[in-house]
């Protein structure tokens, strides 16, 4: 590969490196942090991550020298609809993991919204939201 | 403890290796994409082919029409969600307020008056124009249901209850969006019983068996058919799941205080 | 000059190990506001990252909701229960 070549790749490399690192630290904190408002954190952090991941995947690189399109088309110009559409074709970037994606993010905060509600009962049950104690005490 | 931290380090890294090295060309991004995202640009707006959307946003029309169950079960755990949230804490807090509480101080709640607006505007925008620039639904609820958290902090939950927001009003509106989407996707399925053709449950344009269509341009101006709609009654039902949530966990109080 | 594809995915690599930086520093601070105020910080950032990878219906879904309404709900729910985690 030539030398821009090799550059381009590594840059993409580090942003894949970084998602996997905060994928690790966030599954390492849900596990073994003791904490419940903590371990929340850490799954929120969680799931943004693999959301990022997946829109990473379904990006697109430069062709020669024209850079790639938000696929939305902003010409409808009735008469010259076939060229506009060959050329939009060739130019976007994956639409189909960005209306994924959407829903993903809808429903993990539905789940979010759940587990913090279910935070406050336990807090007014035990006193406490330390798990250690939580798992210790019998019934 | 230490032992099986060490033993799970070792094991990620050696996975993350092999996947890097096995799946090196389909991970970092090429300059074509797949088959099926080609589909997808070719015909969400195309008035040449018989199974189009009409819609210039791809993503919109995947999301409401060519996808659009997905989007409808999306909804319901959404709805459950906050059904059963309401259910744990439903004794636990109270609806009637004698009077407000003390909020901050004067500049900020005159900011605040002047600013409520413009947050309206724009989220209406974001949500009514989905189907031509990035926008939709979702994006133009989530914007609307920031302005009932910044009024509850900023003057103070008993202002909005005595206001006359209540959740029983707050949980009728996101039913009444809710309603609106389900009758907008069975439309054209009823129309074609009374018409005598055969069509689809989320049709939104003419398919090649069934050839009855929604309108794809009022006066002039490009709806889409069914995705404006879609688009409207999702915003409402949004900002009202989001607003029900906060002032649920604002409002909430322990056992004790109810025995006392 | 950097010709202009490098340059995009330079911003991206700068702002994915910022993103690293500031997951790491909130998982490791022991006053849970400080946690939640990294993690709205990395959330911005993902922002930020959504917007040059062309994802602008995801970016605009994300804000509100990661930098607004989640870090709101759990400030109401430490101020409710406890503020420190113990060691």
């Amino acid at each position: 590969m030539s030398s821009v070549e090799m550059l381009n790749t590594y840059f993409l490399s580090i942003v894949l490196a970084s998602l996997l690192v905060n994928t690790t630290i966030a599954l390492y904190a849900l596990f073994f942090k003791p904490h419940y408002v903590k371990k929340v954190i850490a799954l929120t952090i969680f799931s943004d991550t693999v959301n990022t991941f997946a829109i990473f995947i379904g990006y697109r690189r430069w062709v020669g020298q024209t850079p790639p399109r938000v696929p939305v088309l902003t010409d409808l110009n009735q008469n010259a609809i076939e060229n506009t559409i060959e050329e939009f074709k060739s130019l976007a970037v994956d639409p189909l993991p960005q209306a994924l994606v959407l829903t993903a993010i809808v429903i993990g905060l539905a789940v979010i919204l759940f587990l913090v509600f279910l935070g406050w009962i336990l807090y007014s049950h035990y006193k406490t939201l330390d798990m250690r104690e939580i798992r210790g005490l019998k019934g | 403890m230490k032992l099986i931290e060490l033993v799970i380090l070792i094991v990620v890294v050696l996975a993350v290796a092999l996947l890097i090295t096995v799946g090196f060309e389909h991970i970092i991004p090429s300059t074509s994409v797949r088959r099926l995202a080609e589909f997808y640009l070719y015909t969400a707006y195309n008035p040449l082919v018989n199974y189009t959307a009409m819609s210039p946003e791809a993503v919109t029309a995947i999301v409401w029409d060519f996808r659009g169950l997905d989007t409808l079960f999306e909804t319901s755990v959404f709805y459950l969600a906050l059904i059963g949230s309401l259910a744990l804490v439903r004794g636990l807090f109270v609806e009637h307020v004698e009077k407000s509480g003390h909020g901050l101080s004067i500049i900020v709640r005159t900011v605040t008056r002047i600013t409520a607006p413009m947050i309206i505007a724009v989220g209406a925008s974001i949500g009514l124009h989905g189907h031509l620039t990035p926008g939709g639904g979702f994006q133009g609820g989530s914007v609307i249901a920031v302005l009932p958290m910044i009024v509850i902090v900023v003057f103070s939950a008993g202002f909005l209850v005595l206001k006359g927001v209540t959740t029983s009003k707050l949980i009728t509106t996101r039913s009444l969006g809710l309603i609106g989407i389900g009758v907008t996707a069975i439309a054209l399925f009823l129309a074609g019983l009374a018409l005598g053709t055969s069509a689809y449950v989320f049709q939104n344009m003419a398919k090649p068996a069934a050839q009855i269509s929604m309108p794809v341009s009022i006066g002039g101006a490009l709806i889409s058919g069914t995705l404006w709609f879609f688009n409207l009654f999702e915003m409402f039902a949004v900002a009202a799941g989001f607003t029900i949530a906060f002032l649920a966990i604002m409002m909430a109080r322990t056992l004790e205080a109810e025995k006392r | 000059m950097v010709p202009g594809e490098t340059g995009v995915y330079l911003l991206m690599a700068i702002m994915s190990l910022l993103s690293a930086i500031a997951v790491y520093m909130a998982i490791r601070e022991r006053d849970l506001v400080r946690a939640v105020i990294y993690s709205a910080l990395q959330s911005g950032l993902y922002a930020i990252l959504y917007f040059l990878l062309l994802a602008p219906d995801i970016g605009l879904v994300y804000i509100p909701v990661a930098v607004g309404l989640i870090p709101g709900v759990l400030l109401v729910l430490i101020s409710k229960t406890e503020r420190w985690e113990r060691e």
